[in-house]
């Protein structure tokens, strides 16, 4: 058992981009993993919530990774990064739940498209996942690395295509258990 | 697919959301209800570890106020009020329930959010 830190939206879907939110407020398929094993929850602020506010458009990783939000992701990073350290030295394992497919807290999987912007206009299904973090699960990664804390990640899949519940769970305990999925 | 945002948030004092030992699950009357949750830090960060975290919590509330979300406090925690005031929030409608069927009645209760028919519209 230990502190699972989770992306703010997994206990808040009203963060969401809009068109986003899969269900009403809490995602439940991955708090009920978390609880079942006994693991501690602490939400992560949003990092887009916060800078570009719930009307902002569907983006990528591109369009996110400019020097102001690098800068907000960092300030958020260090904040969340204090409390990982406090329960570090309490002797707690940490694992970090996100969000494939986001430009900010992809753990696996993040959205690049280098061409996008201009008016917000382009087909459902476009080719824009691809592997890699998103930026702020980059920042926090570099944080927890200057102070030298280890940690496991894992991420919410509901974004993804093909996305299964069950694979999604057991990447989970993977995780959690601190085993390779 | 549709949004199935709610467009209520309640802040979420720790203990309601990692409930101790004879305590009630306040994250799952939430989901039940159809809320979303922002955790507010555990009592027992220190001062320097949860300040900047209620700094972030302040500055998302006012988003949600901003836009016509429906705000709610459940529990409390030193600091927040501060951190809202800087934020330009008021502390939004508050209950330190001591049962699930107490906070249910409380959601329950809670305005429509304006936001939610502002989209309807």
């Amino acid at each position: 058992m230990g502190v699972a830190f989770v992306a703010h939206c997994l206990l808040n879907q009203n963060s969401k981009v809009l068109d986003g939110a899969h269900c009403a407020g809490v995602y439940s398929p991955v708090i009920d993993v978390l609880r079942d094993r006994g693991w501690r929850i602490e939400q992560m602020p949003c990092p887009e919530l916060a800078f570009a506010g719930l009307n902002r458009f569907w983006a990528v990783r591109e369009q996110y990774d400019t020097a102001a939000f690098r800068r907000h992701c960092q300030r958020l990073a260090t904040a969340v990064a204090g409390a990982i350290a406090a329960r570090v030295q309490q002797g707690e394992e940490i694992v970090l739940v996100g969000v494939e497919g986001s430009p900010s807290m992809g753990v696996t999987i993040t959205s690049s498209d280098p061409e996008r912007g201009g008016r917000p206009a382009w087909p459902d299904g476009s080719p824009e996942l691809t592997g890699g973090e998103g930026i702020f699960v980059e920042e926090l990664h570099a944080e927890l690395a200057r102070r030298g804390i280890a940690f496991r990640a894992a991420g919410e899949t509901h974004a993804i295509p093909g996305h299964d519940e069950a694979a999604q769970r057991a990447r989970l305990e993977s995780a959690l258990e601190g085993r390779d999925a | 697919m549709p949004d199935e945002r709610s467009y209520r948030v309640a802040l979420v004092a720790d203990r309601y959301v990692n409930p101790g030992p004879g305590q009630f699950d306040g994250l799952a009357v939430l989901a039940a209800a159809g809320w979303g949750a922002m955790q507010l830090p555990d009592d027992a960060y220190p001062a320097e570890v949860a300040g900047p975290l209620l700094a972030e919590v302040a500055e998302q509330a006012e988003e949600f106020s901003r836009r016509g979300y429906t705000l709610v406090l459940l529990g409390e925690r030193d600091g927040l009020a501060e951190a809202l005031a800087r934020a330009g929030v008021a502390v939004p409608g508050r209950i330190a329930p001591a049962s699930a069927a107490e906070l249910s009645e409380f959601l329950a209760r809670q305005p429509a959010p304006t936001a939610a028919t502002a989209a309807r519209e």
